[in-house]
């Protein structure tokens, strides 16, 4: 009886924590993102994060599409036309479809993950440009972790976390699947934090990032993201440490959120 | 000495127009703070030579040009987005595409 309780609390604990809430549909975030150069943050890109409802003959599905776009200054130079989209379930934010479409100063790569949650496994889907330009593509299916999801999916269930029951020093492990490859993103919570924002001051959680195995960030607690103390927990601040330099990511409008 | 100043302080203005033209017209500041320096040297070395060095006035010319192109830039520069009919066409196959990709999904709710 007592291992049938538990069971039961455990359930439902995991159901209201899989519940989705802080993102709706028709939310719009635009940020700044901007890079080190010589000890001069420049202003480089425009990052957008918006959700939308998608309708199929079966379901509802909540579409998060991130794009980043350089600034006109910079086209000449290097010019990013990123686009990342993942389709996810609106209730427990599960997600079904990832895509991934960059074109980056003439690097051209798409990658498509459909997920089959029954058995593990996604459909994989590359498709890179050859130097006559050319399409080629390339079909996988790859076994994945229960809990593992692409890197959007995995950023809007940061979201979802109930940060406030966290105490400083508490860290959680996140399976994500990036290029193919199952990764290990570690984040650990710091405390609070009030921070000057374009949106006004907020009052934040201060997260560290790494990402376990790989120097894609480098340094420790060099990669911090900020996420608004309240319901929508927006994430408002960001700096990050790679190996050709380090930048920042500041928001510039927040529109369409949950809760008001 | 005079001619370290004199070649220092040329070559820094001249690098700090060329950086103002650029987008990189922020780092533009570092020369032109250098090229300022070595004209005030040459000019505290011309008055105690009682001598005249024409150099200090095209060091000093370069450095109000490279300085109004990149305060000018700084104030005017909006943080304007190029062309993204490109990527707004893709987001829009993607969708498209994306939507017959769910058609024979089946959405859990326990996951």
């Amino acid at each position: 009886m007592k291992y049938l309780l538990l069971s039961f609390t455990i359930l439902i604990n995991f159901s209201i924590l899989s519940q989705n809430n802080s993102i709706a549909a028709g939310e719009r975030l635009i940020f700044n993102a901007s890079y080190n150069i010589s000890g001069i943050l420049t202003d480089i890109a425009q990052v957008k994060m918006e959700t939308s409802e998608v309708r199929t003959s079966k379901n509802v599905l909540l579409r998060l599409k991130c794009t980043a776009t350089t600034f006109k200054k910079w086209d000449n130079f290097f010019k990013i036309r990123d686009l990342y989209e993942s389709y996810v379930s609106p209730k427990t934010l599960t997600p079904y479809l990832y895509k991934r479409d960059i074109s980056e100063g003439g690097y051209y790569k798409f990658m498509q993950y459909k997920y089959n949650h029954k058995q593990n496994i996604i459909q994989s889907l590359k498709k890179k440009k050859r130097k006559d330009g050319s399409i080629w593509d390339e079909n996988k299916s790859i076994k994945i972790g229960p809990s593992s999801k692409d890197l959007i999916a995995t950023l809007y269930h940061i979201r979802n976390l109930d940060i406030h029951k966290a105490s400083p020093g508490d860290q959680q492990d996140f399976k994500i699947i990036f290029d193919n490859k199952e990764q290990t993103i570690s984040l650990k919570y710091l405390g609070k934090e009030t921070i000057s924002t374009n949106i006004g001051s907020k009052s934040c959680y201060k997260l560290s990032v790494s990402i376990k195995g790989t120097d894609v960030l480098k340094g420790k607690n060099d990669n911090l993201l900020w996420l608004t103390a309240d319901q929508n927990k927006i994430p408002v601040y960001a700096k990050f440490k790679i190996p050709v330099g380090n930048g920042e990511l500041k928001i510039i409008s927040a529109s369409g959120l949950k809760y008001n | 000495m005079k001619k370290t100043f004199i070649i220092l302080g040329f070559a820094t203005a001249l690098i700090s127009v060329v950086l103002a033209v650029t987008p990189l017209s922020n780092l533009a500041i570092f020369p032109i703070i250098i090229a300022v320096i070595c004209g005030l040297i040459l000019f505290y070395i011309s008055k105690k030579e009682a001598s005249k060095i024409k150099t200090i006035q095209y060091i000093f010319l370069l450095v109000i040009i490279a300085l109004s192109l990149t305060i000018y830039k700084s104030i005017v520069n909006t943080q304007e987005i190029g062309d993204i009919e490109q990527l707004e066409q893709r987001e829009e196959e993607n969708l498209e595409d994306s939507k017959e990709l769910l058609e024979d999904i089946e959405i859990d709710e326990n996951l």
